[in-house]
């Protein structure tokens, strides 16, 4: 149950997608968000609809599998959608009572539906395909210009990737345990809420007590190879611009100019 | 007292593109009083296998029966089945959390809603089986027991819920050899005491030789083989073939029969082989008989 959890989950397969170098993509990503909000009618949705849908058919990251990254946000989605709805004045289309229909609430509730599923589908192809750890090589490197001004730039992408990398070893920790519990006779999913707190009790000290000890022995780890910081350090595969990564800048500027022009003439 | 498992099949990621099959038409029946051994190289569906006998992992499809009850349906309690199938995990001294030994042990039977003196009862005699003295240990905390002595700990939690079954997942690993052979000796006193089944999943052939007397070999998900030991090792080249190995006796006897000094009967542990190189060096012999020798390993 608890392997059902896709937000900002990585989709392994070899598309050219995968490959971009990571600094592009989480720029890209941003430019893309931006682009949403300039779009002001259906006609530039149907230019980040076909820009978006190529992006997607390129990843090779099953359709299916997007869809699900919506699923937890489904509510923020339909609560925006009905308030949009019943909120907005104008020409009204069907009344109930106080409740009223406009045709321009429905317009908005679509409008900006719409735009919410746009920016989670492509927020979360930046996850998908993209491994965690080249994510953090990509905002290390993003960031750096802000070293100067003190920030521990080496130091919060090490967290970060340490972060990341250990979200699925704890998962499968508390599946472990939880299975090792529930085979002592532990109930995690009947009773009231405080009966349910109190029951997480002998699942949370062991999770505890095990994160402590990864800790310690991957900070050995680290020290026994001669791990001291940012200071210094090399990678092994530093990122690199290729042709690809031009290719995929000329098809946002392309984009970019389309959702721009359609604005202004459209 | 029986367990029977009906073309058991259990998909990882069912629907991804990592979905994997981690049990695959798998059929067996134990009886009561059987010591089943389960042997299999790492990812070859043993530990996903015993998950299933006490209900924690629901199968794809097929079905499981522990006596009449079918614990693969859906209307039937957890505690019952878990009153009857214990199961000991790989590494189970991760799951201690309480402030003392004896309540940590007592976790299990609490759950089954014993009175607070069976409880205790249930705990203390958990605790001698498994060789955990309780004056000195019910009040101190599982962590700062040894790593072995935590192991123990662990072990009678789930012994202390008194299971028909007893099933433990690599109880060994990462033991050393005292360690490794007080819990094989303590597996062997219980199953002495309280009958059942025992059902052992361990890498060590040595021990799978010595303490079962039915053997069930996975490769795959599947179950390739079922029998004997004597039977199932005597076949070096097959389980070679899946990355398994046969006991360190068994192997020297192999050596000695490319040497000429071959046999007549299958040797498979120490006691064995002390036995047949007794009779050949014209000793006494048998004064081992089927007993272990203390050989540390």
């Amino acid at each position: 149950m608890i392997r059902d959890i896709t937000i900002g989950q990585y989709y392994p397969e070899y598309s050219k997608i995968h490959k971009l170098d990571p600094r592009l993509k989480i720029v890209v990503t941003l430019v893309y968000i931006v682009s949403l909000f300039l779009v002001k009618d259906f006609i530039g949705y149907a230019i980040v609809f076909a820009s978006i849908g190529l992006v997607v058919a390129m990843s090779k990251v099953p359709i299916r599998f997007i869809l699900r990254g919506l699923k937890p946000i489904f509510l923020i989605i339909a609560f925006t959608f009905t308030l949009n709805m019943l909120m907005t004045k104008g020409t009204i289309l069907w009344s109930w009572g106080f409740v009223r229909i406009t045709e321009e609430g429905l317009y908005n509730a679509v409008f900006m539906a719409l735009r919410l599923i746009f920016l989670i589908i492509g927020s979360s192809l930046l996850t998908l395909t993209t491994k965690p750890i080249k994510l953090t090589d990509g905002i290390e490197s993003l960031l750096k210009p802000f070293k100067k001004m003190g920030l521990p730039v080496h130091e919060l992408a090490m967290m970060m990737t340490i972060a990341l990398r250990f979200i699925p070893t704890l998962l499968e920790e508390t599946d472990k345990i939880m299975k090792a519990q529930q085979a002592r006779g532990a109930d995690f999913e009947t009773g009231g809420l405080i009966k349910r707190a109190k029951a997480m009790i002998p699942l949370l000290i062991p999770l505890f007590v095990g994160a402590f000890r990864i800790a310690q022995d991957l900070a050995m780890a680290m020290e026994a190879r001669c791990y001291h910081g940012g200071e210094g350090r090399t990678k092994l595969n530093a990122l690199k611009f290729r042709g690809r990564d031009a290719a995929a800048i000329i098809f946002v500027v392309i984009y970019l100019s389309a959702v721009v022009a359609e604005r202004i003439f459209v | 007292m029986s367990i029977k498992a009906e073309n058991l099949t259990h998909i990882y990621n069912k629907g991804l593109a990592y979905e994997t099959k981690a049990v695959d038409d798998v059929s067996f029946t134990a009886e009561d009083g059987e010591f089943i051994g389960i042997i299999g190289h790492t990812g070859s569906g043993k530990s996903t296998l015993i998950q299933h006998l006490n209900g924690i992992l629901k199968p794809e499809s097929g079905r499981i029966f522990i006596d009449d009850i079918e614990i693969t349906s859906k209307n039937v309690k957890m505690t019952q089945i878990r009153k009857r199938v214990g199961l000991v995990f790989q590494y189970p001294e991760y799951q201690l959390f309480e402030e003392t030994v004896l309540r940590d042990i007592s976790f299990g039977p609490k759950n089954l809603g014993l009175s607070d003196d069976e409880v205790v009862e249930r705990a203390m005699e958990a605790m001698r089986l498994v060789g955990l003295d309780f004056e000195t240990y019910a009040e101190r905390s599982p962590f700062e027991l040894s790593g072995g002595q935590k192991r123990r700990a662990a072990i009678a939690g789930v012994i202390a819920m008194r299971p028909d079954v007893l099933i433990l997942d690599e109880p060994t690993a990462g033991l050393d050899p005292k360690a490794h052979e007080d819990i094989l000796n303590m597996i062997r006193s219980v199953k002495e005491r309280a009958g059942g089944i025992v059902v052992l999943v361990s890498h060590n052939m040595g021990d799978i030789a010595e303490m079962t007397d039915r053997v069930l070999v996975m490769d795959g998900g599947k179950l390739v083989r079922d029998g004997a030991p004597a039977e199932i090792f005597a076949d070096e080249e097959f389980l070679k073939g899946i990355g398994l190995g046969v006991p360190p006796a068994a192997r020297m006897a192999n050596v000695l029969a490319a040497g000429g000094l071959a046999s007549d009967r299958s040797v498979l542990t120490l006691g064995d082989l002390t036995d047949f190189l007794a009779n050949r060096l014209g000793g006494a012999g048998g004064g081992a008989d089927d007993e272990t020798p203390e050989v540390s390993r």
